[in-house]
Order: structure tokens, then sequence, then C-alpha cells
């Protein structure tokens, strides 16, 4: 399509040139000193991650890839410490249970935030700030009482099993010391912080582009998958990775209620380093969990900092 | 292509208990343009999406072709929606944003091609397939869903402020260019908007609506002439408005008597309204009658181009006077005028509209004053000619 003239555009881009200065010269400008007062304020805070997060991290890397010479004393830059990692089949084996634990409990996040942020989202019922609350409830139970509370709850013999016996149904297998054990309660715990984010994702979709594609002839199904799920990647990929790097580095909640063995990656690094004694063997299995997270976190970052489409 | 009846349609929201829309009757014809006008909050959006499909009324019937179409969901109605704003899907390009519905209902690859070009070249926007449209400009993206709506050949188009959020001179470009496209399709159109000079512009008819009430359905240029109710008379276009009381035939506004005013019965406590175009005026003379000319002084004098708008402070004529801007009258005359501020005017209405609680309102045209001062009626003709462009362009 032609484009008539556009006199306002016209009008200020003359206006723009016939008011044009020179800029000043660099020399004459003052000093602005504003910048420095906010490095000042950022100071502390930087402070302390470079003193009490960086330099240990650093140091724990180094750490694991120098490797000393019992006999000659010699530090040589070796990779012997992750080969070691990797010819354990046990430690495989817990990395790998981590990895699987981690991934379910992130899908049955998605599989149960999604039809919670959805309800808050389009309810127009009372009962939606209730289920707001409950959502948000999580958050004010401290993990170790989860971790009680659900044995007690989901345990041989307790309130679930006794709830199925009076509906009669028997033979009843615990989730408790299983994998299952971990991922119901991690999926518990990180359900406020998902339909938190999963909700407000949704409410930026506006009511008209819902309705336009209703308009048009499509159901809700298809309103989900072709409409809500593209408009909300932002939101579900934020969830995505926080959710991993949260889940990937628990310790209480798989330490509590899950099996022996294998273990997660945050019970593994405690074994080594209270019970063998091996602190470069946990340093290293430290750097690793440290390295995938850290893998997941360049998503995040990047996802956040991607402009928006509108 | 289609008519729409509208049957006693009601919408009561859980939240408060008066109705947001209350029994509105309306038909309209097939390839009809329809602007349903009111302020916000009137009732008019609610109207349109019940006819649309996104609001359930809580009694009443929307009847497409005689088909009464209340059951059915939006997806399964004729109808197409285009709303006041994000209403493409930010995600799709063009292409996709148009193509969207029929690939929903299964149309074959090469139709949909055809059809969005076809759709993007009625609204001037070939070539912008493949454009975001985050890429494209408010007009432009109300024109793609134009587009998208049109697409799918639905039986009624309905319009929720399309342009609202536009600058004055696009939405006025594109008030121009849907008009042309409605009329060469010849689809049935209803146009929800509160801008007076849009429904004056665009409408075949114009429903009126107030606190959920159709007040009046007609011509742009009958609501203009003949408003029914005193809030149309108020709502569309500019009205001086007054209480009057009434003594046998004779009528009085304030200190003047109102002379010509025959047949008007029932209350004793009217209204009366005035165009601003529907004055005879002229300096203050002796040989006018006091109680029949109204004598005031001229507080501003607006150059507004093809007109003069002045606003006349005139004692004595409002009840609770004030110097508020609504105590003040207003009078469109000729550009010619000798109209300074602080001038001294004396001025009767020519014609006016009494209402009352009970009857419909009584066209009152006052010759007997206009005649007896023949040196005002040059100025008046050519007010008549402007105050029509006037109506014509709202």
């Amino acid at each position: 399509m032609t484009r008539p003239y556009n006199r306002k555009k016209i009008f200020m881009a003359t206006a723009r040139a016939l008011t044009a200065q020179p800029a000043p010269p660099a020399a004459a400008k003052r000093r602005d000193l504003s910048g420095l007062f906010g490095y000042v304020l950022i100071a502390p805070p930087v402070a302390i991650m470079l003193l009490l997060i960086f330099y240990p991290a650093i140091e724990a890397v180094i750490e694991t890839i120098f490797v000393s010479d019992a006999q000659t004393g010699q530090t040589t830059l070796s990779l012997q410490n992750y080969i070691a990692f990797f010819q354990d089949p046990i430690l495989r084996a817990n990395l790998t249970f981590t990895v699987l634990v981690t991934l379910a409990t992130v899908f049955m996040l998605f599989v149960v935030g999604y039809p919670l942020a959805m309800y808050l989202r389009f309810s127009k019922s009372r009962l939606a700030g209730t289920v707001q609350v409950l959502t948000l409830f999580p958050l004010f139970v401290p993990g170790v009482i989860l971790a009680f509370a659900l044995i007690r709850f989901l345990g041989t013999h307790g309130m679930f099993d006794t709830l199925l016996g009076i509906v009669g149904i028997s033979g009843y297998r615990t989730p408790y010391l299983q994998p299952q054990g971990i991922v119901i309660a991690l999926v518990w715990e990180h359900i406020p912080f998902t339909v938190l984010v999963l909700t407000a994702g949704l409410r930026q979709v506006e009511d008209a582009v819902i309705e336009s594609a209703r308009d048009v002839g499509a159901s809700g199904w298809q309103i989900f998958t072709r409409i809500l799920l593209p408009l909300t990647t932002r939101s579900a990929l934020i969830v995505f990775c926080l959710n991993v790097i949260g889940v990937f580095g628990a310790f209480t909640l798989p330490y509590l209620l899950g099996p022996a063995q294998p273990m997660m990656m945050g019970v593994s690094m405690q074994q080594a380093f209270n019970n063998y004694q091996d602190r470069i063997g946990a340093l290293t299995q430290a750097v690793l969990t440290f390295l995938i997270c850290a893998a997941v976190g360049v998503l995040y970052v990047r996802t956040i900092t991607r402009p928006r489409e509108r | 292509m289609a008519t729409l009846e509208l049957i006693g349609l009601t919408k009561k929201f859980a939240a408060n208990n008066a109705a947001a829309v209350h029994d509105v009757n309306l038909n309209v014809g097939d390839g009809e343009f329809l602007c349903i006008l009111g302020p916000s909050g009137c009732g008019k959006s609610t109207t349109l999406r019940m006819i649309g499909g996104f609001e359930e009324p809580t009694a009443g019937d929307v009847r497409i072709d005689g088909q009464s179409v209340v059951e059915l969901p939006p997806n399964r109605r004729p109808t197409a929606m285009v709303f006041q704003k994000y209403t493409l899907w930010p995600h799709m390009r063009v292409f996709d944003n148009i193509a969207f519905g029929m690939r929903l209902h299964h149309v074959p690859k090469e139709h949909i091609d055809r059809d969005v070009k076809n759709a993007l070249q009625m609204v001037g926007l070939s070539g912008y397939e493949q454009r975001y449209p985050s890429q494209l400009s408010g007009g432009e993206q109300q024109r793609v869903a134009l587009a998208r709506a049109l697409v799918l050949q639905p039986k009624i188009l309905l319009l929720d402020e399309p342009f609202s959020n536009l600058d004055a001179l696009l939405r006025v470009r594109l008030r121009e260019e849907l008009h042309a496209i409605q009329r060469r399709i010849q689809i049935t159109a209803i146009f929800v908007t509160h801008d007076q000079e849009e429904a004056l512009s665009l409408a075949d008819r114009i429903a009126v609506m107030n606190a959920g009430h159709l007040e009046q359905l007609d011509q742009p240029s009958q609501i203009y002439a003949y408003p029914k109710t005193l809030f149309v008379a108020d709502f569309i276009g500019v009205m001086n408005i007054f209480n009057a009381t009434r003594t046998g035939d004779s009528l009085r506004v304030g200190q003047y008597a109102l002379k010509g005013a025959t047949g008007v019965r029932g209350d004793s406590n009217l209204s009366i309204a005035v165009r601003p175009e529907d004055f005879t005026f002229g300096a203050p003379t002796d040989s006018h009658n006091s109680t029949e000319m109204w004598r005031g002084v001229i507080d501003q004098s607006i150059d507004l181009g093809h007109y003069r708008k002045v606003l006349v402070v005139v004692p004595g004529l409002f009840e609770n006077e004030t110097t508020a801007l609504a105590h003040r009258l207003k009078v469109y005359m000729p550009k010619s005028a000798d109209a300074k501020e602080g001038d001294s005017i004396a001025l009767y209405p020519t014609r006016y509209l009494v209402y009352t609680d009970h009857t419909q309102p009584i066209e009152v045209r006052n010759q007997a004053l206009r005649t007896s001062d023949e040196t005002r009626r040059d100025d008046l003709s050519s007010v008549a000619v402007s105050s029509d462009a006037l109506a014509n362009s709202g």
C-alpha cells in the first residue's frame, strides 16, 4: 500500500533540523556524579556476592582441577577428579537420578500449575480467592515440617492409607522412601512460585485476544494450545529454569523422604563430605551440580532479557 | 447478508441488581449500518457482546435471519467482531492472524492464500502478510482486525469502538474506509461508539442508549432534529436546555415568556431545548417586548472556522443562575456576524422542543418574532445553512 505523506512527521523532522544545536564540547560537560552514587548503593551486595559466593566457587573449581601427587607433592592441572566421578557407578546413578527427579518434578509442576493458573486467571467465582490463598500456603511451611507431615500422611498406616482402608482399598504402597515421595514433596513445595508466575503471564493476555479467537471459531483447547501457550512461553521458561535450579539442588526433602540409593546430588554431596570425609569428592559433585544449574541459569537470563513481542 | 432482531434483550450482572441492558428491542435490516451510541456504561458494549455471544442475556432473544442464536457460543454464530484494542494475536504474523479462523475450519490452503490476499487488499494492506502486529501502527492493526473479521464472510459484522484508540485524523480516515467497504460488500454492521460524530457520519440509523435503555432509534437527521427524550437532546449535538413552567397556553422560562407554545398539555413543569443555530438575534432596541426578547451580554465569541460560537449570559433565564459553562446560552452565528465579547445582544429561539414527562416532545416554530424583525432574516438563513453542514459533519 502506498502511504500518503505524513504531515506531522515531516513537520517534526523539519522542526528538529531547524532547532538542532551542535553538541557541547566534551570538556565543558560537567562530570556526572549521579552514576557514582548508584555504584555506591550496589557496592555492599556486590561485595558480599564476590566474597561469599564467587570467591568460594572459583576456589572450589580450582581445587578440583589441580591435583597434587601424593608422592612427589607436585600439583598438575587434571580432570582426574571428574573422571573418577563418572567412573563411579553409584555417583553416576545419583546424577542420573537427580536429573530424572528434576524433570519429573518440573513436568508435574506444569501439569498441576497451568490448570490452577488458568482457573485463577479466568474464574470469576468467589472460590478463586480461597484457591489463591491455598496455592500460596506452601510458601509458609518449612521443608522439614512438610517432610514429616507427608510421612505421617502418606506413610504406611498413615492417614491416606487409613482413609483408603475405610473405603475398602487395600494394598497401598507408600511413596515414602521412594522417588515418588521426593517428587510429591518438591511439587508441593514449588507450586506457589509456579502458579504465581504462570498466573501473571496469563493475566497479560488480554480478554480481547482470547475472545477474538473464540469469535473465529477456536475451541477451548485450541485457544489454550494456539493462543495461551505461545503467549505465555516467557513465563513458562522462567518457571522451568527457576524450578530446575531449585529442585536440582534440593536437600531437605530428598534427604528425609527419598530412597537410600540412588540419592539426589544434594544428599550425595552431604554424604561424601560428612560420612566419607571426602572433601574433594564433595567439591567435585558441587561443581558439577553448579555447572548444570548455571547452564539453566544462562537460559533464564536470556529469557528475561529478551525483548518482548509487544 | 442478513437481518438482526433483538427481542426484549436484558442483561443483569450478579454484582448489582440494576439491569446493564434493559428490554432492548430493535430490528436491523439487511445491509444496514446501525450505530449504537451512548455514554460509557450505558450498556451499548454489553448489547453488542450479547449479539456476538460473549455475554449471555438474562432474558430476551437474538435472532439472525429469523433464527435464534442466543444458545450458540461465539464460534458458532454467523457474526464477527472487531474489538477496541489488543485484537491481533501478537505471536502470529498478519497472514496467520487472518488465516487462523479458516485453518480452524479446515479450508484448503489455496483458498486461504487467495482469501487472505483479497482481505488484505480490501483494507489496503497488500504486502503486509509477513509482518508481526508489533510492526504495525494502531490504524494498520485495526485494519488487519477488520480483514480478519471479514475473511470468514460473517452475516453480521460487529464493531466495538474499533477506532477509539486512534488519533483524530486517522479515526476519520478509517471511518470513511470502513463505510466504503461496508457499502461495497453490503454487509449488515453494528457499530458501537460513544462518539456522536462517528455515529452521525457512519450510520443508516442510530440507536441511542442510556442507562441500559434504548432511548431512540432513528436516522441521524431525525435524531438531531427530533430527539425523543431530553437525554438524547442533551447527548446529541449541542443543546440549550431550560426548565420552564406552563400556565394555560403560555410558557415561562425564568423571567421570560415564550410565545407560540400552543398544544402543550400535561405537566406544569417542562423542559425546553433549543439548538444553538435556532436563534434569531440582534442588537437590543427599545421596541422589543422586554418579556419576550431575551437580553444578555456576550461572554465569549469563538471563531470556529465556518461559523461562530457565541456564549451569552442572559440574566434571569436559568434557575440557580451561576457563571458556570452550563448556564450560558450557546448560540451559533454566521462567521460574518458582528459579535464581540462584552456586546449587548437580544435574542429569541425560532425553533424549540418542549419536553414533558409523559408525551412525545412538541416542536414549536416561532415565526412571529422572526417576521417582525426583517433585518435578521438574512443572518438566520445563513445560520441555517451552516447548521445543516454541522449536522452532517457531526
